[in-house]
């Protein structure tokens, strides 16, 4: 064959693979994105499954939109928990102890000074759950990474078979130590050993913008499950005697971001002016 | 593609992303929601950071008299899932800003909506403005 005739080629199959120019960064196609027969992207094909064959979770994973009427769940179904707060679907609100309605009152009394999300700071596991922000779920053999985007949060799900630590041997840390284990199509994730308001930082133990606070009590169990390619719900029981006066289940939904956008660093200390404006830096 | 329908891709995008797209923390303890400017000035510095982006316009009052003003908006991450770019808005860009001011009185503001004198162009600020605040 010969050399224009390969240029030809080449050229071609450059320009069918190039970009669109009105592809703005950070888009990059999903791979392995199901395609329904329109060649669109198909978010309620199943999803899909790891070498052990248990569903896959990997993905980039959004906030989702959805809102509901306070008490309006069907039965089954935990009420959803927002960002703002996560009892606001609840008819009477949280549980709380005395002590922890009187903290949530003061931390919003006080502007929400100590926000762990304002200060940079790990902001607990619900907040990480409902933040805006994008977050990556990256499954491996023996362990599951949560990267999210928001205040450099990680977390690792140990699904190697090893239990949960005894509280209190490990250290106590923002994200708790968690395990995981697959009980048929649904990750039940444990985890104890939080900081909580123990951790004696101001930004500790706030599961969500009202300050609703946590413990190193805490017991958290999360029921991740993906229901198609692009949804996951996460039935998160709070078992924290300490600040609520019996356990209670939350309702977290996720969908894939389907554009294939990436995740964006977020460098949260880079210019902090929180600080400074609210008349705190040294 | 042309820089029309661009300008119209990215208002029907600004349009469609109604959802706030930066986590936040305590718009209330900065600024006053019920204190809102109106600022028309020339950009003097753009910093765009995190986690807000920052940016600086001298502002003529009727006298003549120039004061600079500091402006908060969203992250970067947020203004690029918005349609911002970190070069949408440079040094000398003529821009009027709606913002609600800062608490302390000094002058700094959360920009909500940002206009670009030279396009007409209207982009939101992915402000953390009435996010998080309500349940």
């Amino acid at each position: 064959m010969n050399r224009w005739f390969t240029a030809a080629v080449l050229t071609a199959i450059v320009a069918a693979l190039s970009p669109s120019l009105s592809a703005q960064w950070p888009l990059y196609p999903i791979s392995g994105l199901p395609k329904g027969p329109d060649g669109k992207p198909n978010l309620t094909a199943p999803a899909p499954r790891a070498a052990d064959g248990k569903p896959d979770l990997s993905g980039i994973w959004e906030v989702s939109a959805r809102r509901e009427k306070p008490g309006s769940a069907p039965p089954g179904r935990p009420p959803l928990a927002m960002f703002a707060d996560i009892g606001a679907n609840f008819i009477g609100g949280l549980p709380f102890q005395p002590w922890a309605a009187e903290l949530s009152k003061k931390r919003v009394a006080n502007q929400r000074y100590d926000n762990p999300d304002a200060l940079c700071l790990p902001q607990g596991p619900l907040q990480y759950h409902l933040d805006p922000q994008p977050r990556e779920i990256i499954q491996l053999p023996g362990k599951i990474l949560i990267v999210y985007e928001s205040n450099y949060g990680i977390r690792t799900l140990y699904t190697d078979g090893r239990r949960l630590p005894p509280q209190g041997d490990p250290q106590p840390y923002w994200h708790g130590y968690s395990v995981g284990r697959w009980e048929g199509d649904t990750l039940v994730v444990e985890s104890n050993n939080f900081r909580g308001v123990q951790g004696g930082n101001a930004a500790d133990g706030w599961f969500d913008q009202m300050g609703s606070p946590f413990t190193d009590a805490l017991r958290l169990t999360e029921r991740f499950r993906r229901v198609n390619f692009g949804t996951m719900e996460i039935d998160v029981t709070i078992d924290d005697p300490k600040a609520y006066t019996r356990p209670f289940t939350v309702r977290v939904e996720q969908q894939i971001v389907p554009d294939g956008s990436e995740m964006i660093e977020f460098i949260c200390h880079e210019n902090q002016m929180f600080l400074k404006l609210t008349g705190r830096a040294p | 593609m042309n820089i029309k329908t661009a300008v119209v891709l990215v208002g029907v995008g600004l349009l469609l992303a109604a959802r706030p797209l930066v986590a936040h923390h305590a718009f209330a303890a900065e600024f006053d929601a019920d204190k809102p400017v109106t600022l028309t000035g020339a950009v003097t510095k753009v910093e765009w950071t995190n986690p807000h982006a920052w940016f600086y316009i001298d502002v003529k009052d009727e006298t003549g008299k120039l004061t600079n003003w500091g402006l908060e908006m969203g992250s970067p991450n947020g203004l690029m899932r918005a349609g911002w770019t970190r070069n949408s808005m440079k040094f000398g860009d003529v821009v009027t800003v709606e913002a609600s001011r800062a608490k302390n009185g000094s002058n700094n503001a959360n920009a909500r909506v940002v206009t670009l004198k030279s396009t007409g162009q209207r982009l939101f600020a992915a402000s953390s403005q009435g996010q998080g605040q309500q349940p």
